[in-house]
């Protein structure tokens, strides 16, 4: 393939995975993690300050890299942002690991960097977690940065792609902590790949690189300690980043609140291997898993393809099997933790489809290829389509996770509805009452709201009675009961699924609501 | 020695490796795949006896949210108490035909409405396509009703919108139509504003009382639930004596 062939092909590529995930950004609800880590950003973005928390939220460039993008809106409080605004950070860094890839061409071919960024591109899961406001497309994204830059000086002994592979190193470790897991994962898969794999086909270098291992690791550490310093205005924020490993081994225990995340080994094999549940599509990245598969096998065997290095492609198998081992056996599960270690899997089955587009020097090969991946890659296509457009927040969609539910919207819209009736607009007084996990998202979509109060627990909420919206869970609304039963209307509207909330409307709001319904019913 | 393999040979090889990964897929697809009755209390009306139900097994995991509000009732985890019917009450729907707004439901039959079945687990319950659906039970005569009992989707705490139950004469309800339950409260189905008490689903299903208004026709009315716009019911039954 000519330079200007893999050029314009994967440039076409990554506007394709730049256009999916960008359209209709603010089609889903805001999730409950989204709308912490927005609340989060809202305060770097409106006081300037940013304080790493080593028990929440993780790292910080999620905040530090909204900001310039913010700043240029125009945005200087959270209220000026819109869910797209946010989502657009990582859908467009989500992106950008296409163009990325390109720095794994000598290792892989180009072909399989195409094809690994066409399925990066379409792939469900990648694009749907694309779409969300959290760390975990900047820790993908600064992943294939640190292994296209790590190749890079492997191949070249080069200072600069030792500093930009130390760079984005230091980038995954200051955007989560489980950084630690793929730095595990690779460093165990180059030992496993220079110690086992047959040195007379390994490439890398054999000697140290002492001054590429500085520029690395200056780098690496240079970017922790600024970002979780907060740019040298906090100097405890890397002591609390190290001290943060301890709640995180314990969480990844899946003790206590943690408990509910608890899934088997197998949960990210099935994510994204099989789901069918009722009424809903088959939900299956199966195609992608064996070409995977194809692509691993053949890094250890003679079919490995002409120009790729036998030494990355084995390395890419051990990292992500040891990845994936590893991510697999820790009882505590998120989804969206599928993505890095489904990087690796994604480069594998780059290489298998450029096997088999490879296996034949005759046009009718190339003709066969096409008929097993074109099909394939319109599969996923359609797979995404529905994902992300037709169910994006349905639990029929097996990537939708403690999603906040559409009806959500209806209780705020309510809310706008009320405050419309009253002088002080926007300033009409709401009171929140719920536990946390029965909270969020109401700080991000109250946000325009400039009278809101949270509180845990109905006696600390004072009297109600006189309150012109009261939101409560479910499980605290019996307490309100006595204050509300005469005063307040009283509706229900979902949250998540299984957890209901509460909008008490004061009667006399509530009669103006009605009498204007009622008019607008009847028209003109 | 990639060089001394000829391509053919790789195609092959590709290809023993597509089967060797279709067994595995199979494989893990093949792993992967992976009541309450009425007692009858003290003082009661001689001429009554206690409506016996049937009731499916409870699908909550665990004790659900207290969700006792001004208006939500309790779940409160025991069971009802009795309801009491005048004697010879019996169950009239059973089997009975229903139609409903929606010809065409996206899960299950139509006919899931009356076939006597209640459990909370897919495969049977009827869900009907978003907004306000209606399905309609055709008792065959005209009976004095004495309870209705609607389990819309017993499986997840939730709560469905606008639900209204209307009884009549006639299919089309134009003769002797009566309104016996309404938690509509911002009339947005445009039935007339409820009063009724919007409740959250459980195996208990919920219990109506008609009163003893007659007649042959019952439509139930619901327009989406707080986890989706879909309706659903699981099962409906009907309570009656003969029209005198």
């Amino acid at each position: 393939m000519t330079t200007r062939r893999f050029t314009g092909l994967l440039l076409a590529v990554f506007l394709a995975a730049l256009g999916v995930r960008l359209v209709g950004l603010g089609l889903r609800p805001m999730h409950h993690d989204e709308a912490n880590q927005a609340v989060k950003f809202g305060q770097l973005l409106e006081s300037g300050r940013y304080v790493y928390d080593k028990n929440e939220h993780h790292g910080p460039t999620l905040y530090y890299f909204s900001l310039p993008a913010a700043r240029a809106a125009g945005a200087r409080t959270l209220a000026d942002l819109s869910e797209s605004d946010l989502r657009r950070l990582p859908a467009v860094l989500g992106a950008a690991v296409v163009l990325v890839l390109a720095l794994l061409a000598s290792g892989l071919s180009r072909e399989a960097v195409i094809f690994a960024g066409l399925f990066a591109a379409v792939s469900p899961v990648m694009v749907y977690y694309s779409r969300f406001y959290i760390q975990e497309t900047i820790l993908v994204f600064s992943l294939a940065g640190l292994l296209g830059a790590g190749w890079q000086w492997a191949k070249k002994r080069s200072v600069g792609a030792a500093a930009a592979a130390g760079l984005f190193a230091g980038l995954m470790a200051a955007t989560k902590e489980t950084a630690v897991i793929l730095f595990g994962a690779a460093a165990a898969a180059l030992i496993v790949v220079y110690f086992f794999s047959g040195q007379e086909r390994v490439k890398f270098p054999v000697r140290v690189h002492y001054l590429g291992l500085i520029a690395f690791l200056a780098a690496a550490v240079a970017v922790v300690y600024l970002f979780y310093s907060s740019f040298l205005r906090n100097p405890d924020g890397p002591r609390d980043w190290l001290s943060s490993f301890a709640t995180y081994i314990g969480r990844a225990g899946g003790e206590g609140q943690a408990a509910v995340h608890r899934y088997p080994w197998y949960y990210y094999l099935k994510l994204v291997g099989f789901n069918h549940p009722a009424a809903s599509p088959l939900w299956s990245e199966a195609f992608i898993l064996v070409l995977a598969l194809a692509g691993a096998i053949a890094a250890f065997t003679a079919v490995r393809g002409r120009d790729g290095s036998p030494a990355l492609q084995r390395f890419l198998v051990f990292f992500t099997a040891l990845a994936a081992i590893a991510y697999s056996v820790i009882p505590y599960k998120t989804p969206w933790n599928v993505l890095p270690f489904y990087l690796g899997v994604i480069l594998l089955a780059g290489l298998g489809a450029a096997l088999m587009w490879r296996a034949g020097r005759f046009i009718v090969f190339k003709i066969l290829a096409l008929i097993v991946l074109v099909p394939g890659l319109a599969n996923l296509a359609g797979q995404t389509y529905q994902a992300n457009f037709v169910l994006p927040a349905d639990p029929k969609n097996p990537y939708v996770y403690a999603q906040t539910l559409p009806d959500f919207q209806r209780l705020v819209g309510r809310v706008e509805d009320v405050s419309r009736l009253v002088p002080e607009g926007r300033n009409i007084l709401v009171k929140v009452i719920a536990p946390p996990d029965e909270t969020w998202p109401l700080p991000w979509s109250l946000r325009r709201f400039g009278r809101v109060g949270f509180w845990t627990d109905a006696a600390s909420a004072g009297d109600v009675r006189g309150t012109p919206l009261v939101i409560a869970s479910a499980g605290l609304a019996e307490k309100l009961e006595p204050a509300l039963s005469e005063s307040h209307q009283v509706e229900h509207y979902g949250l998540r699924p299984e957890v209901v909330l509460t909008l008490a409307v004061r009667r006399d709001l509530w009669d103006k609501l009605m009498a204007k319904v009622v008019a607008e019913r009847k028209g003109p | 020695m990639t060089a001394k393999f000829p391509r053919v040979a790789a195609a092959a090889t590709v290809f023993k490796v597509a089967g060797a990964v279709l067994v595995l897929a199979a494989s893990a697809a093949v792993f992967m795949a992976a009541g309450a009755a009425l007692a009858a209390g003290p003082g009661q009306d001689q001429d009554k006896e206690v409506l016996k139900l049937q009731l499916p097994k409870p699908m909550f995991v665990g004790t659900p949210r207290n969700i006792k509000t001004p208006n939500l009732e309790t779940v409160s985890g025991r069971a009802r108490g009795p309801f009491y019917v005048p004697k010879g009450t019996t169950l009239l729907s059973l089997n009975k035909p229903v139609a409903a707004s929606d010809k065409e439901p996206v899960i299950g039959e139509i006919g899931f409405v009356t076939d006597g079945k209640k459990s909370g687990e897919d495969g049977y319950y009827v869900e009907f396509g978003p907004g306000p659906q209606w399905v309609q039970i055709d008792l065959g005569a005209t009976y004095n009703l004495q309870a209705i009992l609607v389990w819309h989707y017993h499986s997840q705490a939730r709560v469905y919108r606008d639900v209204v139950v209307r009884v009549a004469e006639d299919k089309d309800f134009i003769k002797g139509v009566v309104t016996v339950f309404n938690n509509d409260h911002d009339n947005s189905s445009g039935l007339g504003a409820g009063k009724d008490k919007e409740y959250i689903e459980t195996n208990e299903g919920r219990l109506i009382d008609p009163k003893g208004v007659p007649g042959r026709y019952i439509r139930l009315y619901s327009a989406g639930n707080t986890s989706n716009d879909m309706n659903h019911y699981v099962e409906v039954e009907v309570y009656g004596t003969p029209s005198k």
